[in-house]
């Protein structure tokens, strides 16, 4: 006679132990991972449209036309000019403690608050500004609500004029 | 005492090795969330020249396929062909540059007359003003300014 002594469980003991199959999940993210390893973009570009003024154009003013006349920002490295024709409506030195930002963003926004001003403007940049800082400035003008962006060389003789 | 039968089968435990997946897991869902929100479903079609740093800008309009002249901090390039060195023009009297302008003129595509400036933005006007100037004398009067979007 065999007495069979059976180890009995305690009732809360009896729950079965669930596995989660993981093979699905697993397919999905080796399908779904090099997906969008391929078409994830770290840089983003973007693009500025401007024109050169008109006068700066080969034969598109004639001698007749009078040119109109529109707010220029004159760049140079160590100040920046606000002009409309002869008139000289703000001077900034530029310093490195003073980016263009501080410096420009109140003047073009009361600039483009008179409605002398139309919605374009010129920058007038010296030889020796960099095109970063052209950028900048451009940026600038377009949040002062500048839509229409042209470039033209400034002279490098301030005694011809700005 | 207990007989073991003869023949017997000796039933070994055998353990059943089970990976363990939870970390591979949470690394994977890491990695989805991360590249989700990377995703970008425009495709960048313009690749800018290796040797060109762009100028960050605010602006958001994507670009388009158009003419392409890329200038880097030593040569005037376009659709990756050198055409000038910026050294054989920056200081000559005159603002034309001939080379550029010769294959401006070869390059007569039916009404396109914009240009894609890619410009290194450490290059100083002067360069500029001469490639803007000859793309203008050839009728490309239109430019657009190839930017790095700022976050």
């Amino acid at each position: 006679m065999h007495l069979m002594f059976k180890h009995s469980r305690k009732p809360s003991q009896s729950i079965d132990i669930i596995d989660v199959d993981v093979t699905p999940v697993m397919n999905l993210f080796i399908i779904l991972i090099p997906f969008l390893i391929s078409m994830v973009v770290f840089t983003h570009f973007a693009v500025i449209r401007f024109s050169l003024p008109a006068n700066e154009t080969g034969g598109s003013a004639t001698a007749s036309q009078k040119p109109v006349l529109k707010l220029t920002i004159v760049l140079d490295n160590t100040y920046i000019l606000l002009t409309h024709g002869e008139t000289v409506i703000d001077s900034l030195a530029t310093t490195a403690l003073k980016p263009y930002d501080a410096l420009l963003k109140d003047p073009l926004a009361r600039c483009r608050q008179n409605p002398q001003f139309t919605d374009e403007v010129i920058i007038a940049s010296r030889n020796l500004v960099t095109f970063e800082s052209i950028v900048k400035v451009m940026d600038l003008c377009r949040e002062a609500g500048f839509s229409r962006i042209g470039m033209t060389n400034a002279t490098e003789d301030p005694d011809k004029g700005v | 005492m207990t007989m073991k039968r003869p023949g017997s089968l000796i039933h070994a435990t055998q353990q059943v090795i089970k990976p363990q997946l939870t970390s591979l897991i949470d690394v994977m869902t890491i990695l989805l969330v991360f590249l989700m929100t990377s995703f970008s479903a425009e495709a960048n079609s313009i690749v800018p020249a290796k040797d060109i740093a762009i100028p960050l800008s605010t602006a958001a309009e994507a670009p388009e396929i158009i003419t392409t002249l890329q200038l880097s901090k030593s040569t005037v390039s376009a659709e990756g062909a050198v055409i000038a060195a910026i050294s054989g023009f920056e200081n000559s009297d005159s603002m034309i540059i001939p080379e550029l302008e010769s294959w401006l003129q070869d390059d007569k595509r039916a009404g396109k007359d914009e240009i894609l400036l890619q410009v290194d933005k450490d290059l100083s006007f002067n360069i500029v003003k001469r490639v803007m100037y000859t793309c203008s004398n050839s009728g490309r009067n239109k430019f657009t300014l190839l930017v790095r979007r700022e976050n």
